[in-house]
């Protein structure tokens, strides 16, 4: 019993990682907090049944972070970059117009009742965990959550594309003055960013019901992740993103009155004792 | 604006509404116009975070909501009679926010907003899991008494009485927060908002006057709610989702929140707009969307900035151009910018 909870609470915060690494490059690159990163999650599931019921799931997995690259790209192009002078307030507001135009468009091509995806068939059997049955598709998630979070690590600590971002991250005009094209650079990011919450949305559409409210579900918990991690930081949300699985899932079944309060109740007191986040060290 | 126009532009809102009741015979309208009213006083508390504290919060529907469940609760119990309800509930939520307002305005600037809608949902969760207390996702009646403050209930929820009512409660937050903001707190506020840090170093403790700003908007929120309660005689978890403070929040950018009064007039344009939309209403997520938006982008001032413009440009030519010197003065940076960077 205990495995499973566990173990839920790993896939669920494997999903989160995926979700908390999209909005923390954004972050980290525009300064913009992403009203819009849970619709675009939404999306990417939405986009993901369509395609994987008209061809497969694999297809699904890969045409959807693409699809969404795109999009992000054109957002930065078209929105981000010529708002960046302005008062952050400004482009939080401006994605927040951006998250009601998305839900409405999904809400008007898919319709509003619950719709679910097939677990892919190669991964449609169970594996022997500790004794516990788990089903391997969710084996799958987590191995996705590890591989973006290890993989973004990497990537930013030992490519030079990654100095780049770390270095624009940190100070974009004197990167700019070194000969870097922080405009493409950021166009990247949020591509990339934009992608893996289209990537968390496919991952989720065969466990989680697709519905007009996953959005803001998995929005609010990525804020909380976001806060207590620290804003800027991605390894305090990679941690975070964990801890806060381990509490939905364990709370869920050991104090479920108390369930929906664990996250706020956690954040308030890691606000209380560090109010940057346990990993964030710029304010 | 001096403390004489204050009163004097209060009377004539008063008097403006009261003639309203009396020119508009048909219900529907009038109804319309008391729940676009309330949605001003709703967007009036939003609005004054906003403007007077540089802080936008996603999570107001809490305080919008809550007072509704905390009467209906009271009332359910017959703890205490209805009048006493009413008050507990505003100074309930007034006192509650303070706290939470202690905690949480120390989160800078976009945080803070992450962190209200946060605590907003989870206020949503537990009014929609708690069955017992608050009738969970169905909602719950509020068995108001036949008579309030004296005067019979069914005179109370006739149309034009109700908007009378939330037409005057609408101008008195009004007038009362003009009053209020043009002395010391006021002054004090403003300059927490403009920088924290020399606010700090002139010797302004900067932590109580932004708790007290947050607990006074939420207060204020909660007197719309209040209204709502006795409006409707339900509360049900819909009104303390994070989509109705995201409304709010929209009609306090649409209609302008550097003007006190820019708020009030965008929550009026979006429900005489939604009305008027009708059919295409069905899309108004997508609509406002576009909208907010369109306005955040062209005009950040919003509509109250744009008539204030209209109007100061052909009346008072000089007060623009000072308003211009001052606009070319350095600004100082705002603490509430996460790690202030240079343009590029």
């Amino acid at each position: 019993m205990l495995t499973i909870n566990l173990f839920n609470g790993l896939v669920y915060g494997a999903l989160l990682i995926v979700m908390c690494s999209g909005l923390a490059l954004i972050y980290g690159l525009r300064r913009v907090v992403n009203f819009a990163h849970g619709s675009l999650y939404m999306l990417g599931a939405y986009l993901g049944f369509t395609i994987a019921s008209q061809s497969n799931f694999w297809v699904a997995l890969v045409a959807v972070p693409a699809i969404m690259a795109l999009f992000g790209v054109l957002l930065d192009r078209y929105g981000f970059r010529l708002l960046q002078d302005r008062d952050p307030l400004t482009v939080v507001l401006v994605t927040f117009g951006l998250l009601l135009v998305i839900e409405d468009f999904v809400q008007t091509v898919w319709g509003k009742s619950n719709l679910s995806v097939a677990t892919p068939e190669a991964l449609n059997f169970s594996v022997n965990l500790f004794g516990t049955a788990v089903p391997a598709y969710r084996i799958g998630v987590i191995a996705v959550g590890a591989g973006v979070a290890l993989g973004l690590s990497l990537w930013l600590k030992y490519s030079r594309i990654g100095l780049f971002v770390r270095a624009s991250s940190t100070d974009p005009t004197t990167t700019a003055m070194q000969g870097v094209n922080t405009d493409a650079l950021s166009a990247g990011v949020v591509g990339l960013g934009t992608a893996l919450a289209g990537l968390a949305g496919v991952v989720a559409a065969p466990f989680l019901a697709l519905s007009p409210s996953m959005s803001s579900d998995v929005l609010i918990d990525s804020f909380v992740v976001v806060v207590i991690g620290g804003l800027g930081s991605l390894s305090g949300a990679f941690v975070a993103a964990l801890v806060l699985g381990l509490i939905q899932s364990l709370g869920a079944v050991y104090l479920p009155n108390l369930s929906a309060v664990l996250p706020f109740a956690l954040m308030v007191a890691i606000l209380l004792w560090k109010p940057a986040g346990f990993a964030g060290s710029r304010t | 604006m001096s403390i004489s126009r204050i009163f004097s532009f209060s009377g004539a809102a008063l008097v403006a509404g009261l003639a309203l009741t009396f020119g508009v015979s048909s219900g529907t309208v009038l109804s319309l116009l008391t729940q676009a009213t309330i949605f001003a006083i709703f967007a009036l508390g939003v609005g004054l975070l906003l403007r007077q504290n540089g802080m936008a919060s996603f999570g107001h529907a809490t305080y919008f909501g809550s007072a509704g469940y905390i009467i209906g609760i009271l009332l359910q119990l017959k703890a205490v009679p209805a009048e006493a309800a009413i008050v507990l509930a505003v100074l309930g939520i007034t006192g509650f926010a303070f706290l939470l307002g202690l905690v949480i305005v120390r989160v800078p600037g976009i945080a803070f907003g992450m962190l209200t809608l946060a605590v907003g949902q989870m206020f949503f969760l537990t009014a929609n899991r708690s069955r017992g207390l608050t009738g969970g996702a169905d909602g719950m009646n509020i068995e108001w008494p036949a008579t309030l403050f004296g005067f019979p209930m069914s005179a109370i929820v006739q149309p034009g009485h109700m908007f009378m009512l939330s037409w005057a409660v609408l101008i008195v937050c009004m007038g009362g927060l003009a009053l209020g903001l043009h002395g010391r707190f006021g002054a004090i506020t403003e300059a927490v908002r403009d920088n924290e840090e020399r606010a700090r170093f002139i010797g302004i403790r900067t932590l109580l006057p932004r708790a007290a700003l947050f607990a006074l908007s939420a207060g204020i929120t909660s007197v719309a709610g209040t209204l709502t309660a006795l409006n409707t005689g339900f509360v049900s978890p819909e009104s303390l989702h994070w989509s109705v403070s995201g409304v709010a929040l929209m009609m306090v950018i649409v209609g302008g929140y550097k003007a006190l009064w820019g708020p009030a007039l965008g929550a009026i344009v979006y429900f005489l707009a939604k009305d008027v939309l009708g059919d295409y209403a069905n899309h108004w997520m997508a609509i406002f969307g576009i909208a907010l938006i369109t306005v955040i982008v062209f005009s950040p001032t919003g509509l109250a900035g744009a008539l204030g413009r209209l109007f100061k440009g052909k009346r008072q030519p000089r007060a623009a151009a000072a308003q211009a010197a001052q606009a070319t003065q350095a600004k100082p940076v705002k603490p509430s910018a996460p790690a202030a960077r240079t343009a590029h």
